[in-house]
């Protein structure tokens, strides 16, 4: 068990290191063998590993890393059914990324630089879910962090590309800030970084120590998973290859914040207050993030905010008490926008590297039948129409939160419901746009579709069965609920609350109503028509508003990165040149002076210095004196 | 007061005498000379302070070997003492002597201070043979030391006073470039 | 008795005072090292006294190791300066300042 969970960790930073140190000396053939390799063999040895396990926690010590007095950082790996689920989940999108990048990154160059971050970033990723000792989690959490810069920013030589990296990595930055914090407190409490022990000693938390916990553990997850506030760096990310954006969005990256309240569940479930704004969050962000992707112009970038409103329905069900309910969100997620975005790569590569969704249209449809099948199993799977995983998953937490006793999140329902209407509109919106869309004023300079390798559509058919069909793992009927009875013996994790089965179908049928509404709606505003009839549009103020993501870019600039420029300004110009510098080159002059009256004392003539010897002599014999009187 | 104290106080004024003489001549040779007495002065004292043989050994190479090497260099030089003006002597010896008197009242306030300033040295001596032996027995290792040292200087005397003709020859190389 | 043990210190100490002013006030370099040599031989005094004054006969062992570092010096000093006076024809202490900073 221990080898196999080493050889889980060690394939993709041995796949790393290799195209770090030979990538480049070596036939780019042997670059993509080793990639695709490290990651399918991390696969196969997570999938051994969970069989091995059982479904029981395991934990034992990999490494010894450091100690510092009490503070013990050991790299303890954790292997429960909640790692077992994630850590399959993340080796095999990223193995079809992986196969998939082999064929869209082809004609790039820097393949060692690229390979060598995508092993790296699963690597690291797996480290997160692996972990047992926070700070082992939290270098994996840093690690995911660094590598997401380096991919965002993989053609670093266009500023546009090197901005979005960096912001990516600054935001993410405040949820580290965050989470370090919270380790630290968690030190003081429990002496321990075990998160086992952490999560089965919870209760001695005290109440104010609970919620100042819980709330960092949220900003923490804000900041790599794109919730509100910190949802800005998501949709710039794009500004990366698109088989990254797949895998930051789908696997390795996003999810990354919602494992961590998972994993720390059973802490942040001790305070009600936490819980709810983690439940508000949630429900705002996803609100958001649908509002938002309806307005968008680049095919990525509505991929993109829809999955920020995706991330806000995972924590919404983690804070109505589901956090099952959240980790089966989480996968068919992973599962269907896995899928739209390796499609999206299809497409964006058919059409030579465009993205604006009105400049696409019917003849993509033509040109590319397989991709526009998988395209529309992943569109409905998002919006949620049965029997798509997704359906299954939304449904579910929607129940959750009506069934949950208090009022708040009867409003939270309310917001979730619009928001599956929401989603049913702007999915169909893009797929209408990209699949149906005839000539209008921007599609006669459209660039004509291509084909595109088999090997890319491929790639497509595993993560479309999954999202047609991966809601048989945890259907809500009789005992077809694998997944909660698979995590039950992790701390926390369970079955959610029974509802009464009226009350049940109902919402069941309600949601799939809703969704099925909202594709009317987007099939009335977008769907097929006559070829010179104008799609329709809302009012100027309100796109700009949805396309801007609500203004939320313009806020930072001017409430966040303005002040902070200034204060910079301030402390360069006036503190640092005019204070400290002054100090420093004051105080250099003044020696570099004192220094020119001590070298008139290096005569290089004897007498002086033996005069100055006699001197000393006698000053010594003063001292000695005053030392006797 | 015995026969010893005025010995003493004789000598002392003798070496002391000699010394300020040596330290001011101008001509180097009479200053080497004057230094020769006040050796043989320190001499007599040890003797009377019951050291026969370092006595003996301060005439041989003090007085001796050393003072010889000083008149040989001197008289290598050839070198004329030209007479200075008492304005820059004084200038020359006002700092140190003002610091030589401060030093001297230090010191003497020192001896003052100190209990066992007043005790009474009684006469006694060290046979050379007891005085060997214990060198010998006690101090072997730094006697092998101090010949060490010894045979260093020796060294390095030979190596910057080889013949000129050599010492030439090397100089000369530069400025032969230098032509070139 | 010969004298108290001051008197030889006393003794001692201006003759050691004599050979550190004539090191410090002259500029010719054989009288620097006559003055080094007083001064080692006011040393020599001291322990010649202390000897006396204890009555072990460690302080006349010192002497000879005194005698032995004055002969080393000596020698190696007037090398030198007979060295450098062969290549510049100068005694003069302060016309050697090439190490001026």
């Amino acid at each position: 068990m221990k080898s196999l969970l080493m050889m889980l960790l060690l394939f993709p930073l041995l796949g790393g290191l290799y195209h770090a140190l030979l990538g480049v000396r070596l036939d780019r053939r042997w670059s993509e063998i080793v990639a695709v390799a490290a990651v399918a063999g991390s696969l196969i040895m997570a999938v051994a590993a969970a069989v091995v396990a059982g479904g029981r926690p395991v934990i034992f010590p990999l490494l010894e890393w450091f100690s510092v007095g009490e503070l013990a950082a050991s790299m303890d790996a954790m292997y429960d059914p909640l790692a077992a689920v994630m850590a399959v989940l993340v080796t095999f999108i990223a193995a079809l990324v992986h196969l998939f990048s082999v064929i869209y990154m082809r004609r790039e160059g820097g393949y060692a630089r690229y390979y060598c971050y995508l092993n790296l970033f699963v690597f690291f990723m797996l480290v997160i879910v692996t972990a047992d000792n926070l700070l082992f989690l939290f270098l994996g959490w840093e690690g995911v962090g660094f590598c997401s810069y380096a991919l965002i920013g993989f053609w670093y030589r266009d500023a546009y590309h090197a901005d979005a990296a960096r912001k990516a990595f600054l935001v993410t930055r405040i949820g580290s800030a965050a989470l370090g914090i919270a380790i630290g407190l968690f030190f003081t409490a429990f002496q321990s970084l075990s998160m086992d022990y952490i999560t089965h000693h919870a209760g001695m938390l005290s109440a104010g120590m609970v919620l100042a916990i819980g709330l960092l553990l949220l900003a923490a997850a804000a900041g790599k998973s794109a919730l509100l506030p910190l949802s800005i760096w998501l949709p710039d990310a794009m500004a990366g290859p698109t088989p990254v954006s797949a895998l930051i969005h789908a696997a390795t990256m996003v999810t990354a914040g919602v494992y961590l309240l998972l994993r720390l569940y059973p802490v942040l479930v001790l305070s009600p207050v936490a819980m709810g704004v983690t439940a508000a969050v949630g429900a705002v962000t996803a609100l958001y993030g649908a509002c938002s992707a309806l307005a968008q112009h680049d095919i990525k970038r509505v991929l993109a905010y829809s999955t920020v409103s995706q991330l806000g329905f995972m924590v919404l069900g983690i804070g109505a008490e589901d956090p099952t309910g959240g980790l089966f969100h989480l996968l068919s997620q992973a599962f269907f926008k896995a899928l739209l975005f390796l499609a999206a790569g299809c497409i964006i590569q058919s059409l030579s590297g465009e993205h604006d969704i009105f400049r696409m249209g019917r003849k993509v449809r033509h040109a590319l039948p397989k991709v526009y099948g998988c395209f529309l199993i992943g569109a409905l799977s998002l919006a949620a129409v049965p029997p798509t995983i997704g359906f299954f998953s939304k449904d579910r937490l929607l129940l959750t939160n009506l069934t949950h006793p208090s009022i708040f999140h009867a409003v939270l329902w309310i917001i979730g419901t619009l928001t599956t209407l929401i989603t049913a509109l702007y999915v169909f919106r893009l797929f209408f746009l990209v699949f149906y869309g005839g000539p209008g004023p921007k599609r006669t300079q459209a660039p004509e579709p291509g084909p595109v390798r088999p090997i890319l559509v491929w790639t497509l058919y595993p993560l479309a069965f999954l999202a047609l069909a991966g809601g048989v793992m945890n259907l809500p009927i009789g005992s077809w609920n694998f997944l909660d009875r698979y995590l039950m013996p992790v701390a926390g994790l369970g079955p959610p609350l029974e509802a009464s089965p009226s009350l049940e179908w109902g919402v069941r049928i309600g949601n799939a109503v809703v969704a099925l509404i909202g594709i009317g709606l987007a099939y009335l505003a977008y769907g097929p028509r006559p070829l010179k009839e104008k799609p329709a549009t809302a009012p100027d103020s309100m796109q700009n508003l949805l396309y801007s993501g609500f203004y939320l870019n313009k806020l930072y600039h001017r409430w966040v990165v303005r002040p902070y420029e200034q204060a910079a300004a301030f402390l360069s110009n006036r503190v640092d040149h005019g204070g400290v510098d002054a100090v420093m080159t004051g105080s250099g002059r003044l020696a570099s002076r004192w220094s020119m009256n001590l070298r008139l004392w290096t005569t290089g003539r004897l007498s002086t210095y033996l005069g100055v010897l006699l001197a000393g002599f006698t000053a010594m014999l003063v001292i000695l004196a005053l030392g006797l009187l | 007061m015995t026969l010893y104290t005025g010995i003493f106080y004789l000598l002392g004024v003798i070496t002391l005498t000699a010394t300020a003489m040596a330290v001011t001549r101008r001509n180097l040779v009479h200053a080497a000379l004057w230094l020769v007495v006040s050796f043989f002065g320190t001499s007599l004292l040890f003797y009377l302070l019951g050291a026969p043989f370092l006595a003996a050994l301060e005439v041989i190479i003090f007085a001796g070997a050393i003072m010889i090497l000083f008149l040989f260099i001197i008289m290598t030089l050839r070198e004329e003492a030209a007479p200075r003006s008492f304005r820059e002597v004084w200038r020359r010896w006002r700092l140190p002597s003002i610091l030589g008197l401060i030093s001297l009242v230090l010191i003497g306030f020192f001896i003052l201070s100190a209990a066992s300033s007043y005790h009474r040295l009684m006469p006694a001596m060290a046979a050379p043979i007891d005085f060997g032996r214990f060198l010998v027995t006690d101090y072997w290792l730094p006697v092998e030391i101090v010949s060490f040292l010894l045979f260093v200087a020796l060294v390095g005397v030979l190596y910057l006073g080889r013949a000129t003709d050599e010492l030439e020859e090397e100089e000369s190389l530069p400025s032969v470039e230098e032509e070139a | 008795m010969i004298v108290p043990f001051g008197h030889v210190l006393f003794l001692a100490g201006l003759l050691f005072l004599m050979g550190a002013v004539c090191a410090a006030a002259r500029r010719n370099l054989i009288m620097i090292l006559m003055g080094v040599e007083v001064m080692l031989n006011a040393a020599g005094l001291v322990f010649v006294g202390a000897a006396l004054h204890w009555g072990t006969l460690d302080g006349q062992a010192f002497v000879i190791f005194i005698m032995g570092v004055a002969a080393a010096e000596a020698g190696v000093g007037l090398v030198l300066f007979y060295y450098l006076n062969r290549r510049t024809g100068d005694t003069d202490a302060d016309s050697y300042h090439t190490l001026k900073g």
